[in-house]
């Protein structure tokens, strides 16, 4: 397998993008990635994205492609719920991984903003068991509130550990110009917020967003002449069961060990050597699940460690910097793309909110809850 | 939104609560598999799951997705039958006495109209009294 180079990222504000569509959000940050690649003309795009159904458009490789003068190009979409973006980044590393192609745009996009919150609500759920689960009535939320009411039951976390978790990463986000909620919380705040799917409050959960994310992926003759050039040193995808009902253990997320596992001895990282990583937050619970069982503490540990100043930057392993899921947003199918342009963004030294050096960074998006997950290694 | 074609396809997992168990290793889950997903094993058994169990967790859903809005405020819970689990609405109980652990049975009631004009019936679970 050929090395591959992230050669350029853009990102879209992410945000409530009233006079933007699908296709301006998707364009303007592919064209930002290709200029930061010097102008590069890509041979593939691979678009990560989720609920275009819900703005009856799909066929979005195409759209966008040709939006952005790829007429001729191989295209197509990946899908994998919330971790679509992940499983883009994936399917497109394979491309010029495998010598198929040299030159690959990698493209997250979402569009929530454009129906009723409950047909946004609804089309989340679609990411659950639809003969299963969806039948009764559950929202996206509503699964994760049960994660989380098992969690805190069987540890004996209290909710104001997990919602300690929302005021740091805002306190991240404040400092991020992409971020959509760019402002410092209390745990008072949190507290007082009103309750989605008990006990999850809305503080404890991410924002509706539109956003869009893109990386030129390249072979290493073409990566960009930089002092930092930024690889993909391992890239890893697992599954689990849609159901939360035939789940192994309800604490724990094998898909996150799994790919995290893989995509570590691909790399030939060790865990303890990871700077930096941005985790799939989002719910309080999403962000607990994630720090243990992609193995930075133990099981029922993690709120203790975040409340005690682990995790927060500079520390060892910093975590998500950009504020997470629960800060900067979460536009669903790029969100996987956002994590991948940030990291590479403190790898190089120019991320534009909060930063510290690191050498090794990690992503983790996550689609359904726990179903799907992409683990990507990245280093300067 | 649901349709009458997939209420009827899943009438006997749904309203017999059947469970897929491995004849190899002994796992059993719900909603059934083709394959064990703990050893692999094709040789798979249905099962029909008791239907009084206990709540493992569960959540009060104050935001509906589109087509719940008359059910909402709605409980859901995963709820331990036997040794699988089953995730379902919990009725005939205000959210405010529901607990961990407490002991529910099998109910067949109404749920929200399929987007074909249907009303299916599913099972919910209701507390036991003893």
């Amino acid at each position: 397998m050929r090395k591959v180079y992230v050669a350029g990222v853009g990102m879209v504000k992410v945000g409530k993008h009233v006079d933007k569509s699908l296709r301006d959000l998707a364009g303007e940050a592919a064209l930002k990635a290709l200029e930061e690649a010097g102008n590069e003309t890509p041979e593939a795009i691979v678009v990560g994205n989720m609920l275009s159904s819900l703005v009856e458009q799909e066929n979005l490789a195409s759209l966008i492609g040709d939006h952005i003068g790829l007429r001729g190009a191989c295209g197509f979409k990946v899908e994998g719920a919330c971790g679509s973006g992940g499983a883009a980044l994936m399917t497109g590393y394979s491309l010029v991984a495998s010598g198929l192609f040299s030159k690959v745009l990698v493209v997250g996009v979402e569009k929530l903003f454009e129906r009723p919150s409950n047909d946004v609500i609804r089309g989340l759920a679609y990411a659950a068991d639809a003969d299963y689960e969806l039948i009764y009535g559950i929202t996206f939320s509503g699964l994760n509130a049960l994660l989380m009411r098992y969690y805190m039951n069987k540890y004996g976390v209290k909710y104001e550990e997990l919602a300690y978790w929302s005021v740091l990463m805002h306190k991240n986000g404040y400092k991020n110009p992409y971020a959509q909620l760019r402002n410092e919380i209390t745990l008072e705040d949190v507290l007082k917020s009103p309750v989605i799917a008990d006990p999850i409050r809305l503080y404890d959960s991410c924002p509706l967003s539109d956003g869009a994310s893109a990386a030129l992926l390249v072979s290493e003759d073409l990566r960009k002449a930089t002092d930092t050039p930024v690889s993909i040193a391992g890239v890893s995808n697992s599954i689990d069961s849609v159901d939360l009902s035939s789940r192994l253990e309800l604490d724990h997320l094998l898909a996150s060990r799994v790919s995290a596992e893989n995509a570590l001895r691909i790399a030939k990282v060790s865990l303890r050597e990871v700077d930096i990583a941005e985790i799939h937050d989002a719910y309080t619970i999403t962000a607990a699940l994630s720090i243990e069982s992609i193995g930075f503490v133990e099981k029922g540990k993690a709120p203790k460690a975040w409340s005690e100043g682990r995790f927060s930057p500079g520390d060892k392993p910093s975590l998500n910097l950009s504020g997470g899921l629960k800060s900067r947003g979460h536009p669903v199918g790029a969100t996987g793309v956002y994590q991948l342009a940030e990291v590479v963004m403190q790898l190089r030294g120019d991320f534009p909110g909060v930063s510290v050096p690191a050498e090794v960074g990690l992503t983790q998006n996550i689609g359904g809850a726990g179903s799907n997950i992409t683990t990507i290694i990245l280093r300067r | 939104m649901t349709t009458l074609q997939r209420v009827w396809r899943l009438k006997n997992t749904i309203l017999n609560l059947v469970a897929s168990r491995c004849s190899s290793c002994g796992y059993i889950t719900y909603p059934p598999k083709m394959r064990c997903p703990v050893c692999g094993s094709r040789e798979l058994r249905e099962e029909a799951l008791p239907r009084e169990g206990e709540v493992l967790s569960y959540t009060v859903i104050q935001v509906p997705a589109k087509g719940f809005e008359d059910f909402t405020p709605i409980i859901i819970a995963l709820v331990r039958l036997g040794d699988a689990k089953v995730l379902s609405e919990v009725v005939d109980i205000k959210p405010e006495n529901m607990s961990v652990g407490m002991r529910v049975v099998a109910t067949v009631r109404r749920s929200a109209e399929t987007i074909d004009g249907g009303v299916p019936y599913v099972v919910k679970f209701k507390p036991l009294k003893l």
